[in-house]
């Protein structure tokens, strides 16, 4: 049963989709997997390309794989896709092209099927992704260049995040980014340009799949029309038969049709294996609804509805609320309110931000607040758009592009339509030049501490060195390997250009973000050398050297000092200090490379799962945390390590400008009894994250979660209790019982302010 | 500044609290201070009651490595099958065992702060004070004690434009009062127990000048809207949590008193500082006291509401059934 803690009414036909979609994700059947935890600790597997293809030739067993939850829109019907052995690539060869790609996309969306379920008024959804079928994966040269990077403590994978802009196609229609494709293909024709010729006849094979994708939907709807007696049902298969036809050959013209359009858009796009966000669900639909409130063939209640049944839909969508507008003026509106309220209605897994500012209505963010603390499943996502845009700004995009920027999942955000954004999964573990910097110094006899710090800049710069010539062979191949055409209709200039978003001057800003691990650890463990090693004198780098291979073992007094040290997130500036020195200079080598797109490496303070399986791969650090615990969550403090409560670790993290980073989120994990005795709970999430975002903080995942039911739910997963526990795992949601054991163990152990 | 280096003007501060919601208007920086007078059988910060600087162990933290033991000089700290024992009357004070502990299972309990560097550290949050209306509170022990510090150092805080408040049991000198009068926004004030015998018993003091005091405090504050007195009294089980108790200080409030008061806050018993107890070698006669009920505490506020209306409110911990 839906527990609604929302005034807003569910329908019997809403909450029976509901009871679907829950059913799904709580089944597994909405998982995404991974290859290995070198994946999530280098973000490349050095497998498949991408996420773990869950079926197929690439597919590897569930003892292989590590399950991340479900996080996932695609629905596993637990067969691989039967058309697997006849794609073109297959039956008539593979080819690194274009071409060979669209071919095989074609071929795929032809031959998956046009669902249309009892009940849904949005509908298609999608069971299998094309790396199920089609081969994903880069030449040797790349390979080779990512197994070499490893050894340095960096790897990449480019798959996501990205922000098309929904409002291109939600203006033109299918009918109409085809009528632009051809255009600009005779425009190319003209020039003599093959390449571009290639690409644009390629783009053709996709869109039409798509038109007639959605066209047997409408025909899959006729049919169920036809063969239903019960008319309500019979009236929404027609309902649902005349919105395809209509989004098939024209544009959308209702508010429903647009809501319709974005998920198909979602599925075709979604398809491809990434996890793109979509942008500012407020700014995409406002005129669409406007226009049927004027026609009075709309009421508020049917909008929020429609809303609910999208999330319903589409299990966990990376959408956006508020922000600005071009002119700076606050930009909620209407939708905002709906778009909250729906999930309000519905409550649960989800991946909505909302970006708040100093001239946001108050009472929307208030709401916002609200929703988060009352449902405690980390939704909405808190973001500082100023941050957000003036952090686009600071690396160089152009006002018009950076204005509309979007959260866009996990703890990412993205120019709508004007950015391929290669930034959810670049890793670089920070341990790794520190712990070549510590053998060094022992060589090198290092006295100094400055010194010591010199050689770690060193490091650091050969690790980013090689992750910026990893990339670029990347790239070099990456719009051959996979491209990502569907997104490119909904970019700007793309189509116009004939290039893909993925390809070298295709996109309008194509900068790569570097998630950085391990920054608290790098920053505990050289306060701690610089204190014990170079200024107490207490132990050699030797000693150290020697400590951390063998694990602290027979080490105990050595390891309790190294551990006693100050520690970053109390607000005490010595230690403090050195977060920043670490954080600039990470960033500043970062910038100083170059991909062949003509854009700089950014640095991200997040990295959002590698932690919890980072321990044994990176081995013992100078911190004294032994290879066996987990390290820190992003660029919050190590577990257990903020002795001086909430608002220090927040100031502690605000010591750095995230203007001049690619996000880094302040994560929060508060035990229910926390709210104990507070008149309202939603204020106290409102007046702290205000606080914090005033004085320039980018972003908050807040959980509110109950310790002890958590423990309970690790050891009795199968208890219908447990089923419906939504945690926020970093940026994202996930239901805690269908995470992997290790995520389970490591999420009860993170700090919880349970009193203040 | 190492806890020895006593110097004049400075304050002997045990604890700070960052981001509480329980001491005060809004979100606040709590500075507790050590010594106070009155010793009574709950007390919740049993290390502050001695107002000099002591050693504290912890039994959880130590890993038996000696290194203090091997550390002081004069023999002071010293191992046996019980674990590590401070012969206090051997030792000088230098503090050493504590600073080399690898663990950090040794500490000092109380470091002497000037003005200027404990202002500079309960100010670090001001940026959370705005939002939540909130400031900086003085609490202890008993904060009155040190009240020459204690002025400067509200003078100081009221000097960066931030909202003051002052934990008071009340027992002090009157021109101590007077002295931080000036810089208290809020008076935290406690009132225990009405009963002048029952007072004695629990916290070893009478009440007489506690409740001079405030009513001297009350007419001081008459109708001055900046100042506000909150009254505070602990739920404490078989103590102060009886229903005569409970009806004497609100019968006390009533009329004329309640004029001058904002609120009367009923905190209900927690035993989460029975490790306290146990790390000074303590025994302690609340350490299975469980919280109380929702409802038992509802009875309690239902009493003082009789005398003081909705300025009776209830705070702490309760359990549900």
């Amino acid at each position: 049963m839906l527990e609604n803690k929302s005034a807003f009414q569910v329908s019997e036909r809403v909450e029976r989709l509901w009871k679907r979609s829950t059913d799904l994700s709580k089944s597994g059947k909405r998982n995404v997997y991974v290859d290995n935890p070198e994946f999530l600790v280098y973000h490349w597997s050095g497998h498949s390309a991408g996420f773990s293809p869950a079926t197929g030739e690439m597919a590897l067993s569930d003892d292989e794989r590590i399950n991340l939850g479900d996080h996932n829109c695609r629905v596993d019907t637990g067969v691989p896709f039967p058309y697997a052995d006849e794609m073109p690539s297959k039956v008539d060869g593979f080819e690194y092209s274009v071409t060979n790609w669209a071919r095989d996309y074609a071929f795929f969306l032809d031959h998956s099927p046009a669902e249309v379920y009892p009940d849904e008024r949005i509908v298609s959804e999608f069971h299998w992704q094309l790396d199920e079928a089609r081969k994903f994966v880069y030449p040797e040269e790349v390979t080779e260049l990512g197994f070499e990077l490893r050894q340095l403590g960096a790897g990449g994978t480019s798959l996501a995040h990205t922000c098309p802009d929904l409002s291109i196609g939600l203006k033109k229609g299918w009918a109409g980014l085809l009528k632009d494709v051809k255009a600009s293909l005779e425009k190319w024709k003209t020039y003599g340009n093959e390449t571009r010729v290639e690409y644009l006849n390629a783009q053709v094979m996709v869109v039409e799949a798509i038109m007639r994708f959605i066209g047997r939907h409408a025909d899959q709807a006729e049919k169920l029309a036809a063969e239903e007696s019960e008319p309500q049902q019979k009236k929404l298969y027609l309902e649902v038969a005349a919105n395809m036809r209509q989004i098939a050959s024209g544009k959308p013209k209702t508010f429903e049709q647009a809501v319709q359009w974005i998920q198909v858009y979602e599925v075709v796009e979604r398809i491809n294996g990434h996890g793109n966000g979509y942008g500012r669900l407020d700014q995409l639909l406002i005129d669409f609804y406007r226009k049927d409130l004027e026609k009075g063939i709309i009421t508020r209640e049917e909008a929020r509805e429609l809303l609910a049944e999208l999330y319903l839909k589409y299990g966990g969508n990376y959408f956006s609320f508020g922000g600005r507008d071009i002119k700076g003026k606050d930009a909620t509106n209407e939708i905002s309110w709906l778009g909250l309220e729906a999930y309000d209605m519905v409550g649960g897994y989800n991946h909505l931000g909302v970006m708040w500012h100093p001239d946001m209505d108050e009472s929307y963010y208030h709401y916002a607040c609200d929703v988060v603390t009352r449902h405690g499943c980390g939704v909405p996502t808190l973001v500082n758009y100023d941050v957000l845009r003036d952090s686009e700004l600071y690396s160089g995009y152009r006002y018009e592009d950076a204005w509309n920027v979007s959260y866009s999942g996990c703890q990412w955000y993205c120019s709508v339509g004007s950015e391929y954004s290669d930034h959810d999964l670049n890793s670089f573990v920070l341990t790794a030049p520190m712990q070549r910097a510590m053998k060094r110094a022992e060589e090198e006899a290092c006295g100094e501490f400055e010194t010591f710090f010199s050689i770690y800049e060193e490091e650091v710069e050969r690790t980013a060195e090689a992750l910026a010539e990893f990339k670029n062979r990347v790239y070099k191949w990456q719009a051959r390997v996979w491209p990502e055409m569907v997104t490119t209709l909904c970019m700007k200039d793309t189509i116009d250009k004939g290039l893909d978003i993925t390809d070298i001057g295709g996109a309008r800003n194509a900068y790569t973000s570097v998630n950085v691990l391990a920054v608290p650890n790098v920053v505990d463990s050289i306060y701690a050398i610089k204190k014990v090693i170079f200024e107490d004198k207490l132990y050699t780098m030797a000693q150290l050297n020697e400590a951390i291979a063998n694990n602290w073992k027979g080490q105990e007094i050595f390891r309790q000092i190294m551990l006693k040290q100050e520690k970053f997130g109390n607000d005490e500036d010595h230690v403090d200090e050195i977060y920043q020195r670490v954080a600039t200079n990470i960033r500043e080598t970062l910038e100083r490379q170059h991909n062949i797109k003509g854009f700089h490496f950014r640095a991200s303070l997040f990295q959002y799962m590698g932690h919890t399986y980072a321990g044994p791969i990176i081995g013992a650090t100078p911190d004294g945390r032994l290879a066996e615990e987990p390290i820190a969550h992003g660029c919050n403090p190590m577990h257990g390590r903020n002795h001086n409560g909430i608002t220090a670790t927040a100031k502690s993290l605000l010591k750095v400008p995230f203007r001049k980073y690619q996000g880094g989120s302040l994560q929060i994990e508060l035990q229910p009894k926390f709210f104990d005795g507070k008149e309202q709970k939603g204020s106290y999430i409102e007046k702290f994250s205000r606080a914090y975002m005033k004085n320039g903080g980018v972003q908050i995942n807040f959980n509110v979660i109950d310790l002890d039911q958590l423990k309970k739910a690790i050891d009795d997963p199968t208890n219908p209790e447990y089923s419906d526990i939504v945690v926020k795992v970093t940026g994202y949601s996930a239901h805690f019982v269908v995470m992997d054991r290790e995520f389970q163990k490591e999420f009860v152990t993170r700090i919880n302010y349970e009193a203040i | 500044m190492k806890p020895s280096d006593y110097k004049k003007d400075c304050g002997l501060v045990f604890d700070f609290h960052r981001g509480t919601t329980h001491d005060g208007p809004g979100m606040r920086t709590t500075v507790f201070l050590k010594g106070c007078p009155l010793h009574c059988a709950w007390c919740h910060n049993p290390e502050s009651i001695d107002p000099h600087p002591a050693l504290q162990w912890t039994e959880r933290e130590c890993i038996g490595c000696r290194t203090c033991v091997n550390t002081c000089q004069f023999g002071a700290v010293q191992a046996d099958e019980e674990g590590i024992q401070i012969r206090r009357d051997w030792c000088q004070e230098c503090y050493q065992c504590a600073e080399k502990c690898p663990p950090g299972a040794l500490k000092v309990v109380g470091t002497y702060w000037d003005v200027d560097s404990l202002a500079a550290e309960a100010l670090k949050d001001s940026m959370f004070f705005e939002d939540f209306e909130g400031g900086v509170t003085v609490s202890g022990g008993e904060p009155i004690l040190q009240y020459r510090f204690v002025t400067e150092f509200l003078k100081k805080i009221k000097e960066a434009g931030q909202n003051t408040a002052l934990d008071t049991c009340g027992l002090g000198l009157r021109e101590a009062y007077e002295s931080v009068y000036p810089y208290v926004d809020t008076f935290l004030y406690d009132i225990k127990l009405m009963d002048k015998n029952e007072h004695i018993r629990y916290t070893g003091m009478s009440n007489q000048l506690i409740l001079n005091n405030l009513i001297w405090l009350i007419q001081k504050a008459g109708g001055d809207p900046d100042k506000k007195i909150w009254i505070r009294t602990p739920l404490i089980p078989g103590a102060t949590a009886t229903e005569e108790n409970i009806e004497k200080i609100g019968k006390f409030l009533k009329g004329e008193v309640l004029k001058g008061i904002e609120r009367w806050e009923l905190c209900a018993f927690n035993n989460v500082c029975k490790d306290k107890y146990r790390k000074m070698h303590l025994e302690w006669d609340y350490r299975d006291t469980p919280l109380m009920t929702e409802d038992n505490a509802n009875r309690f506020l239902q009493i003082a509401r009789k005398y003081v209306g909705e300025k009776a409110v209830l705070s702490g911990l309760t359990a549900k059934d």
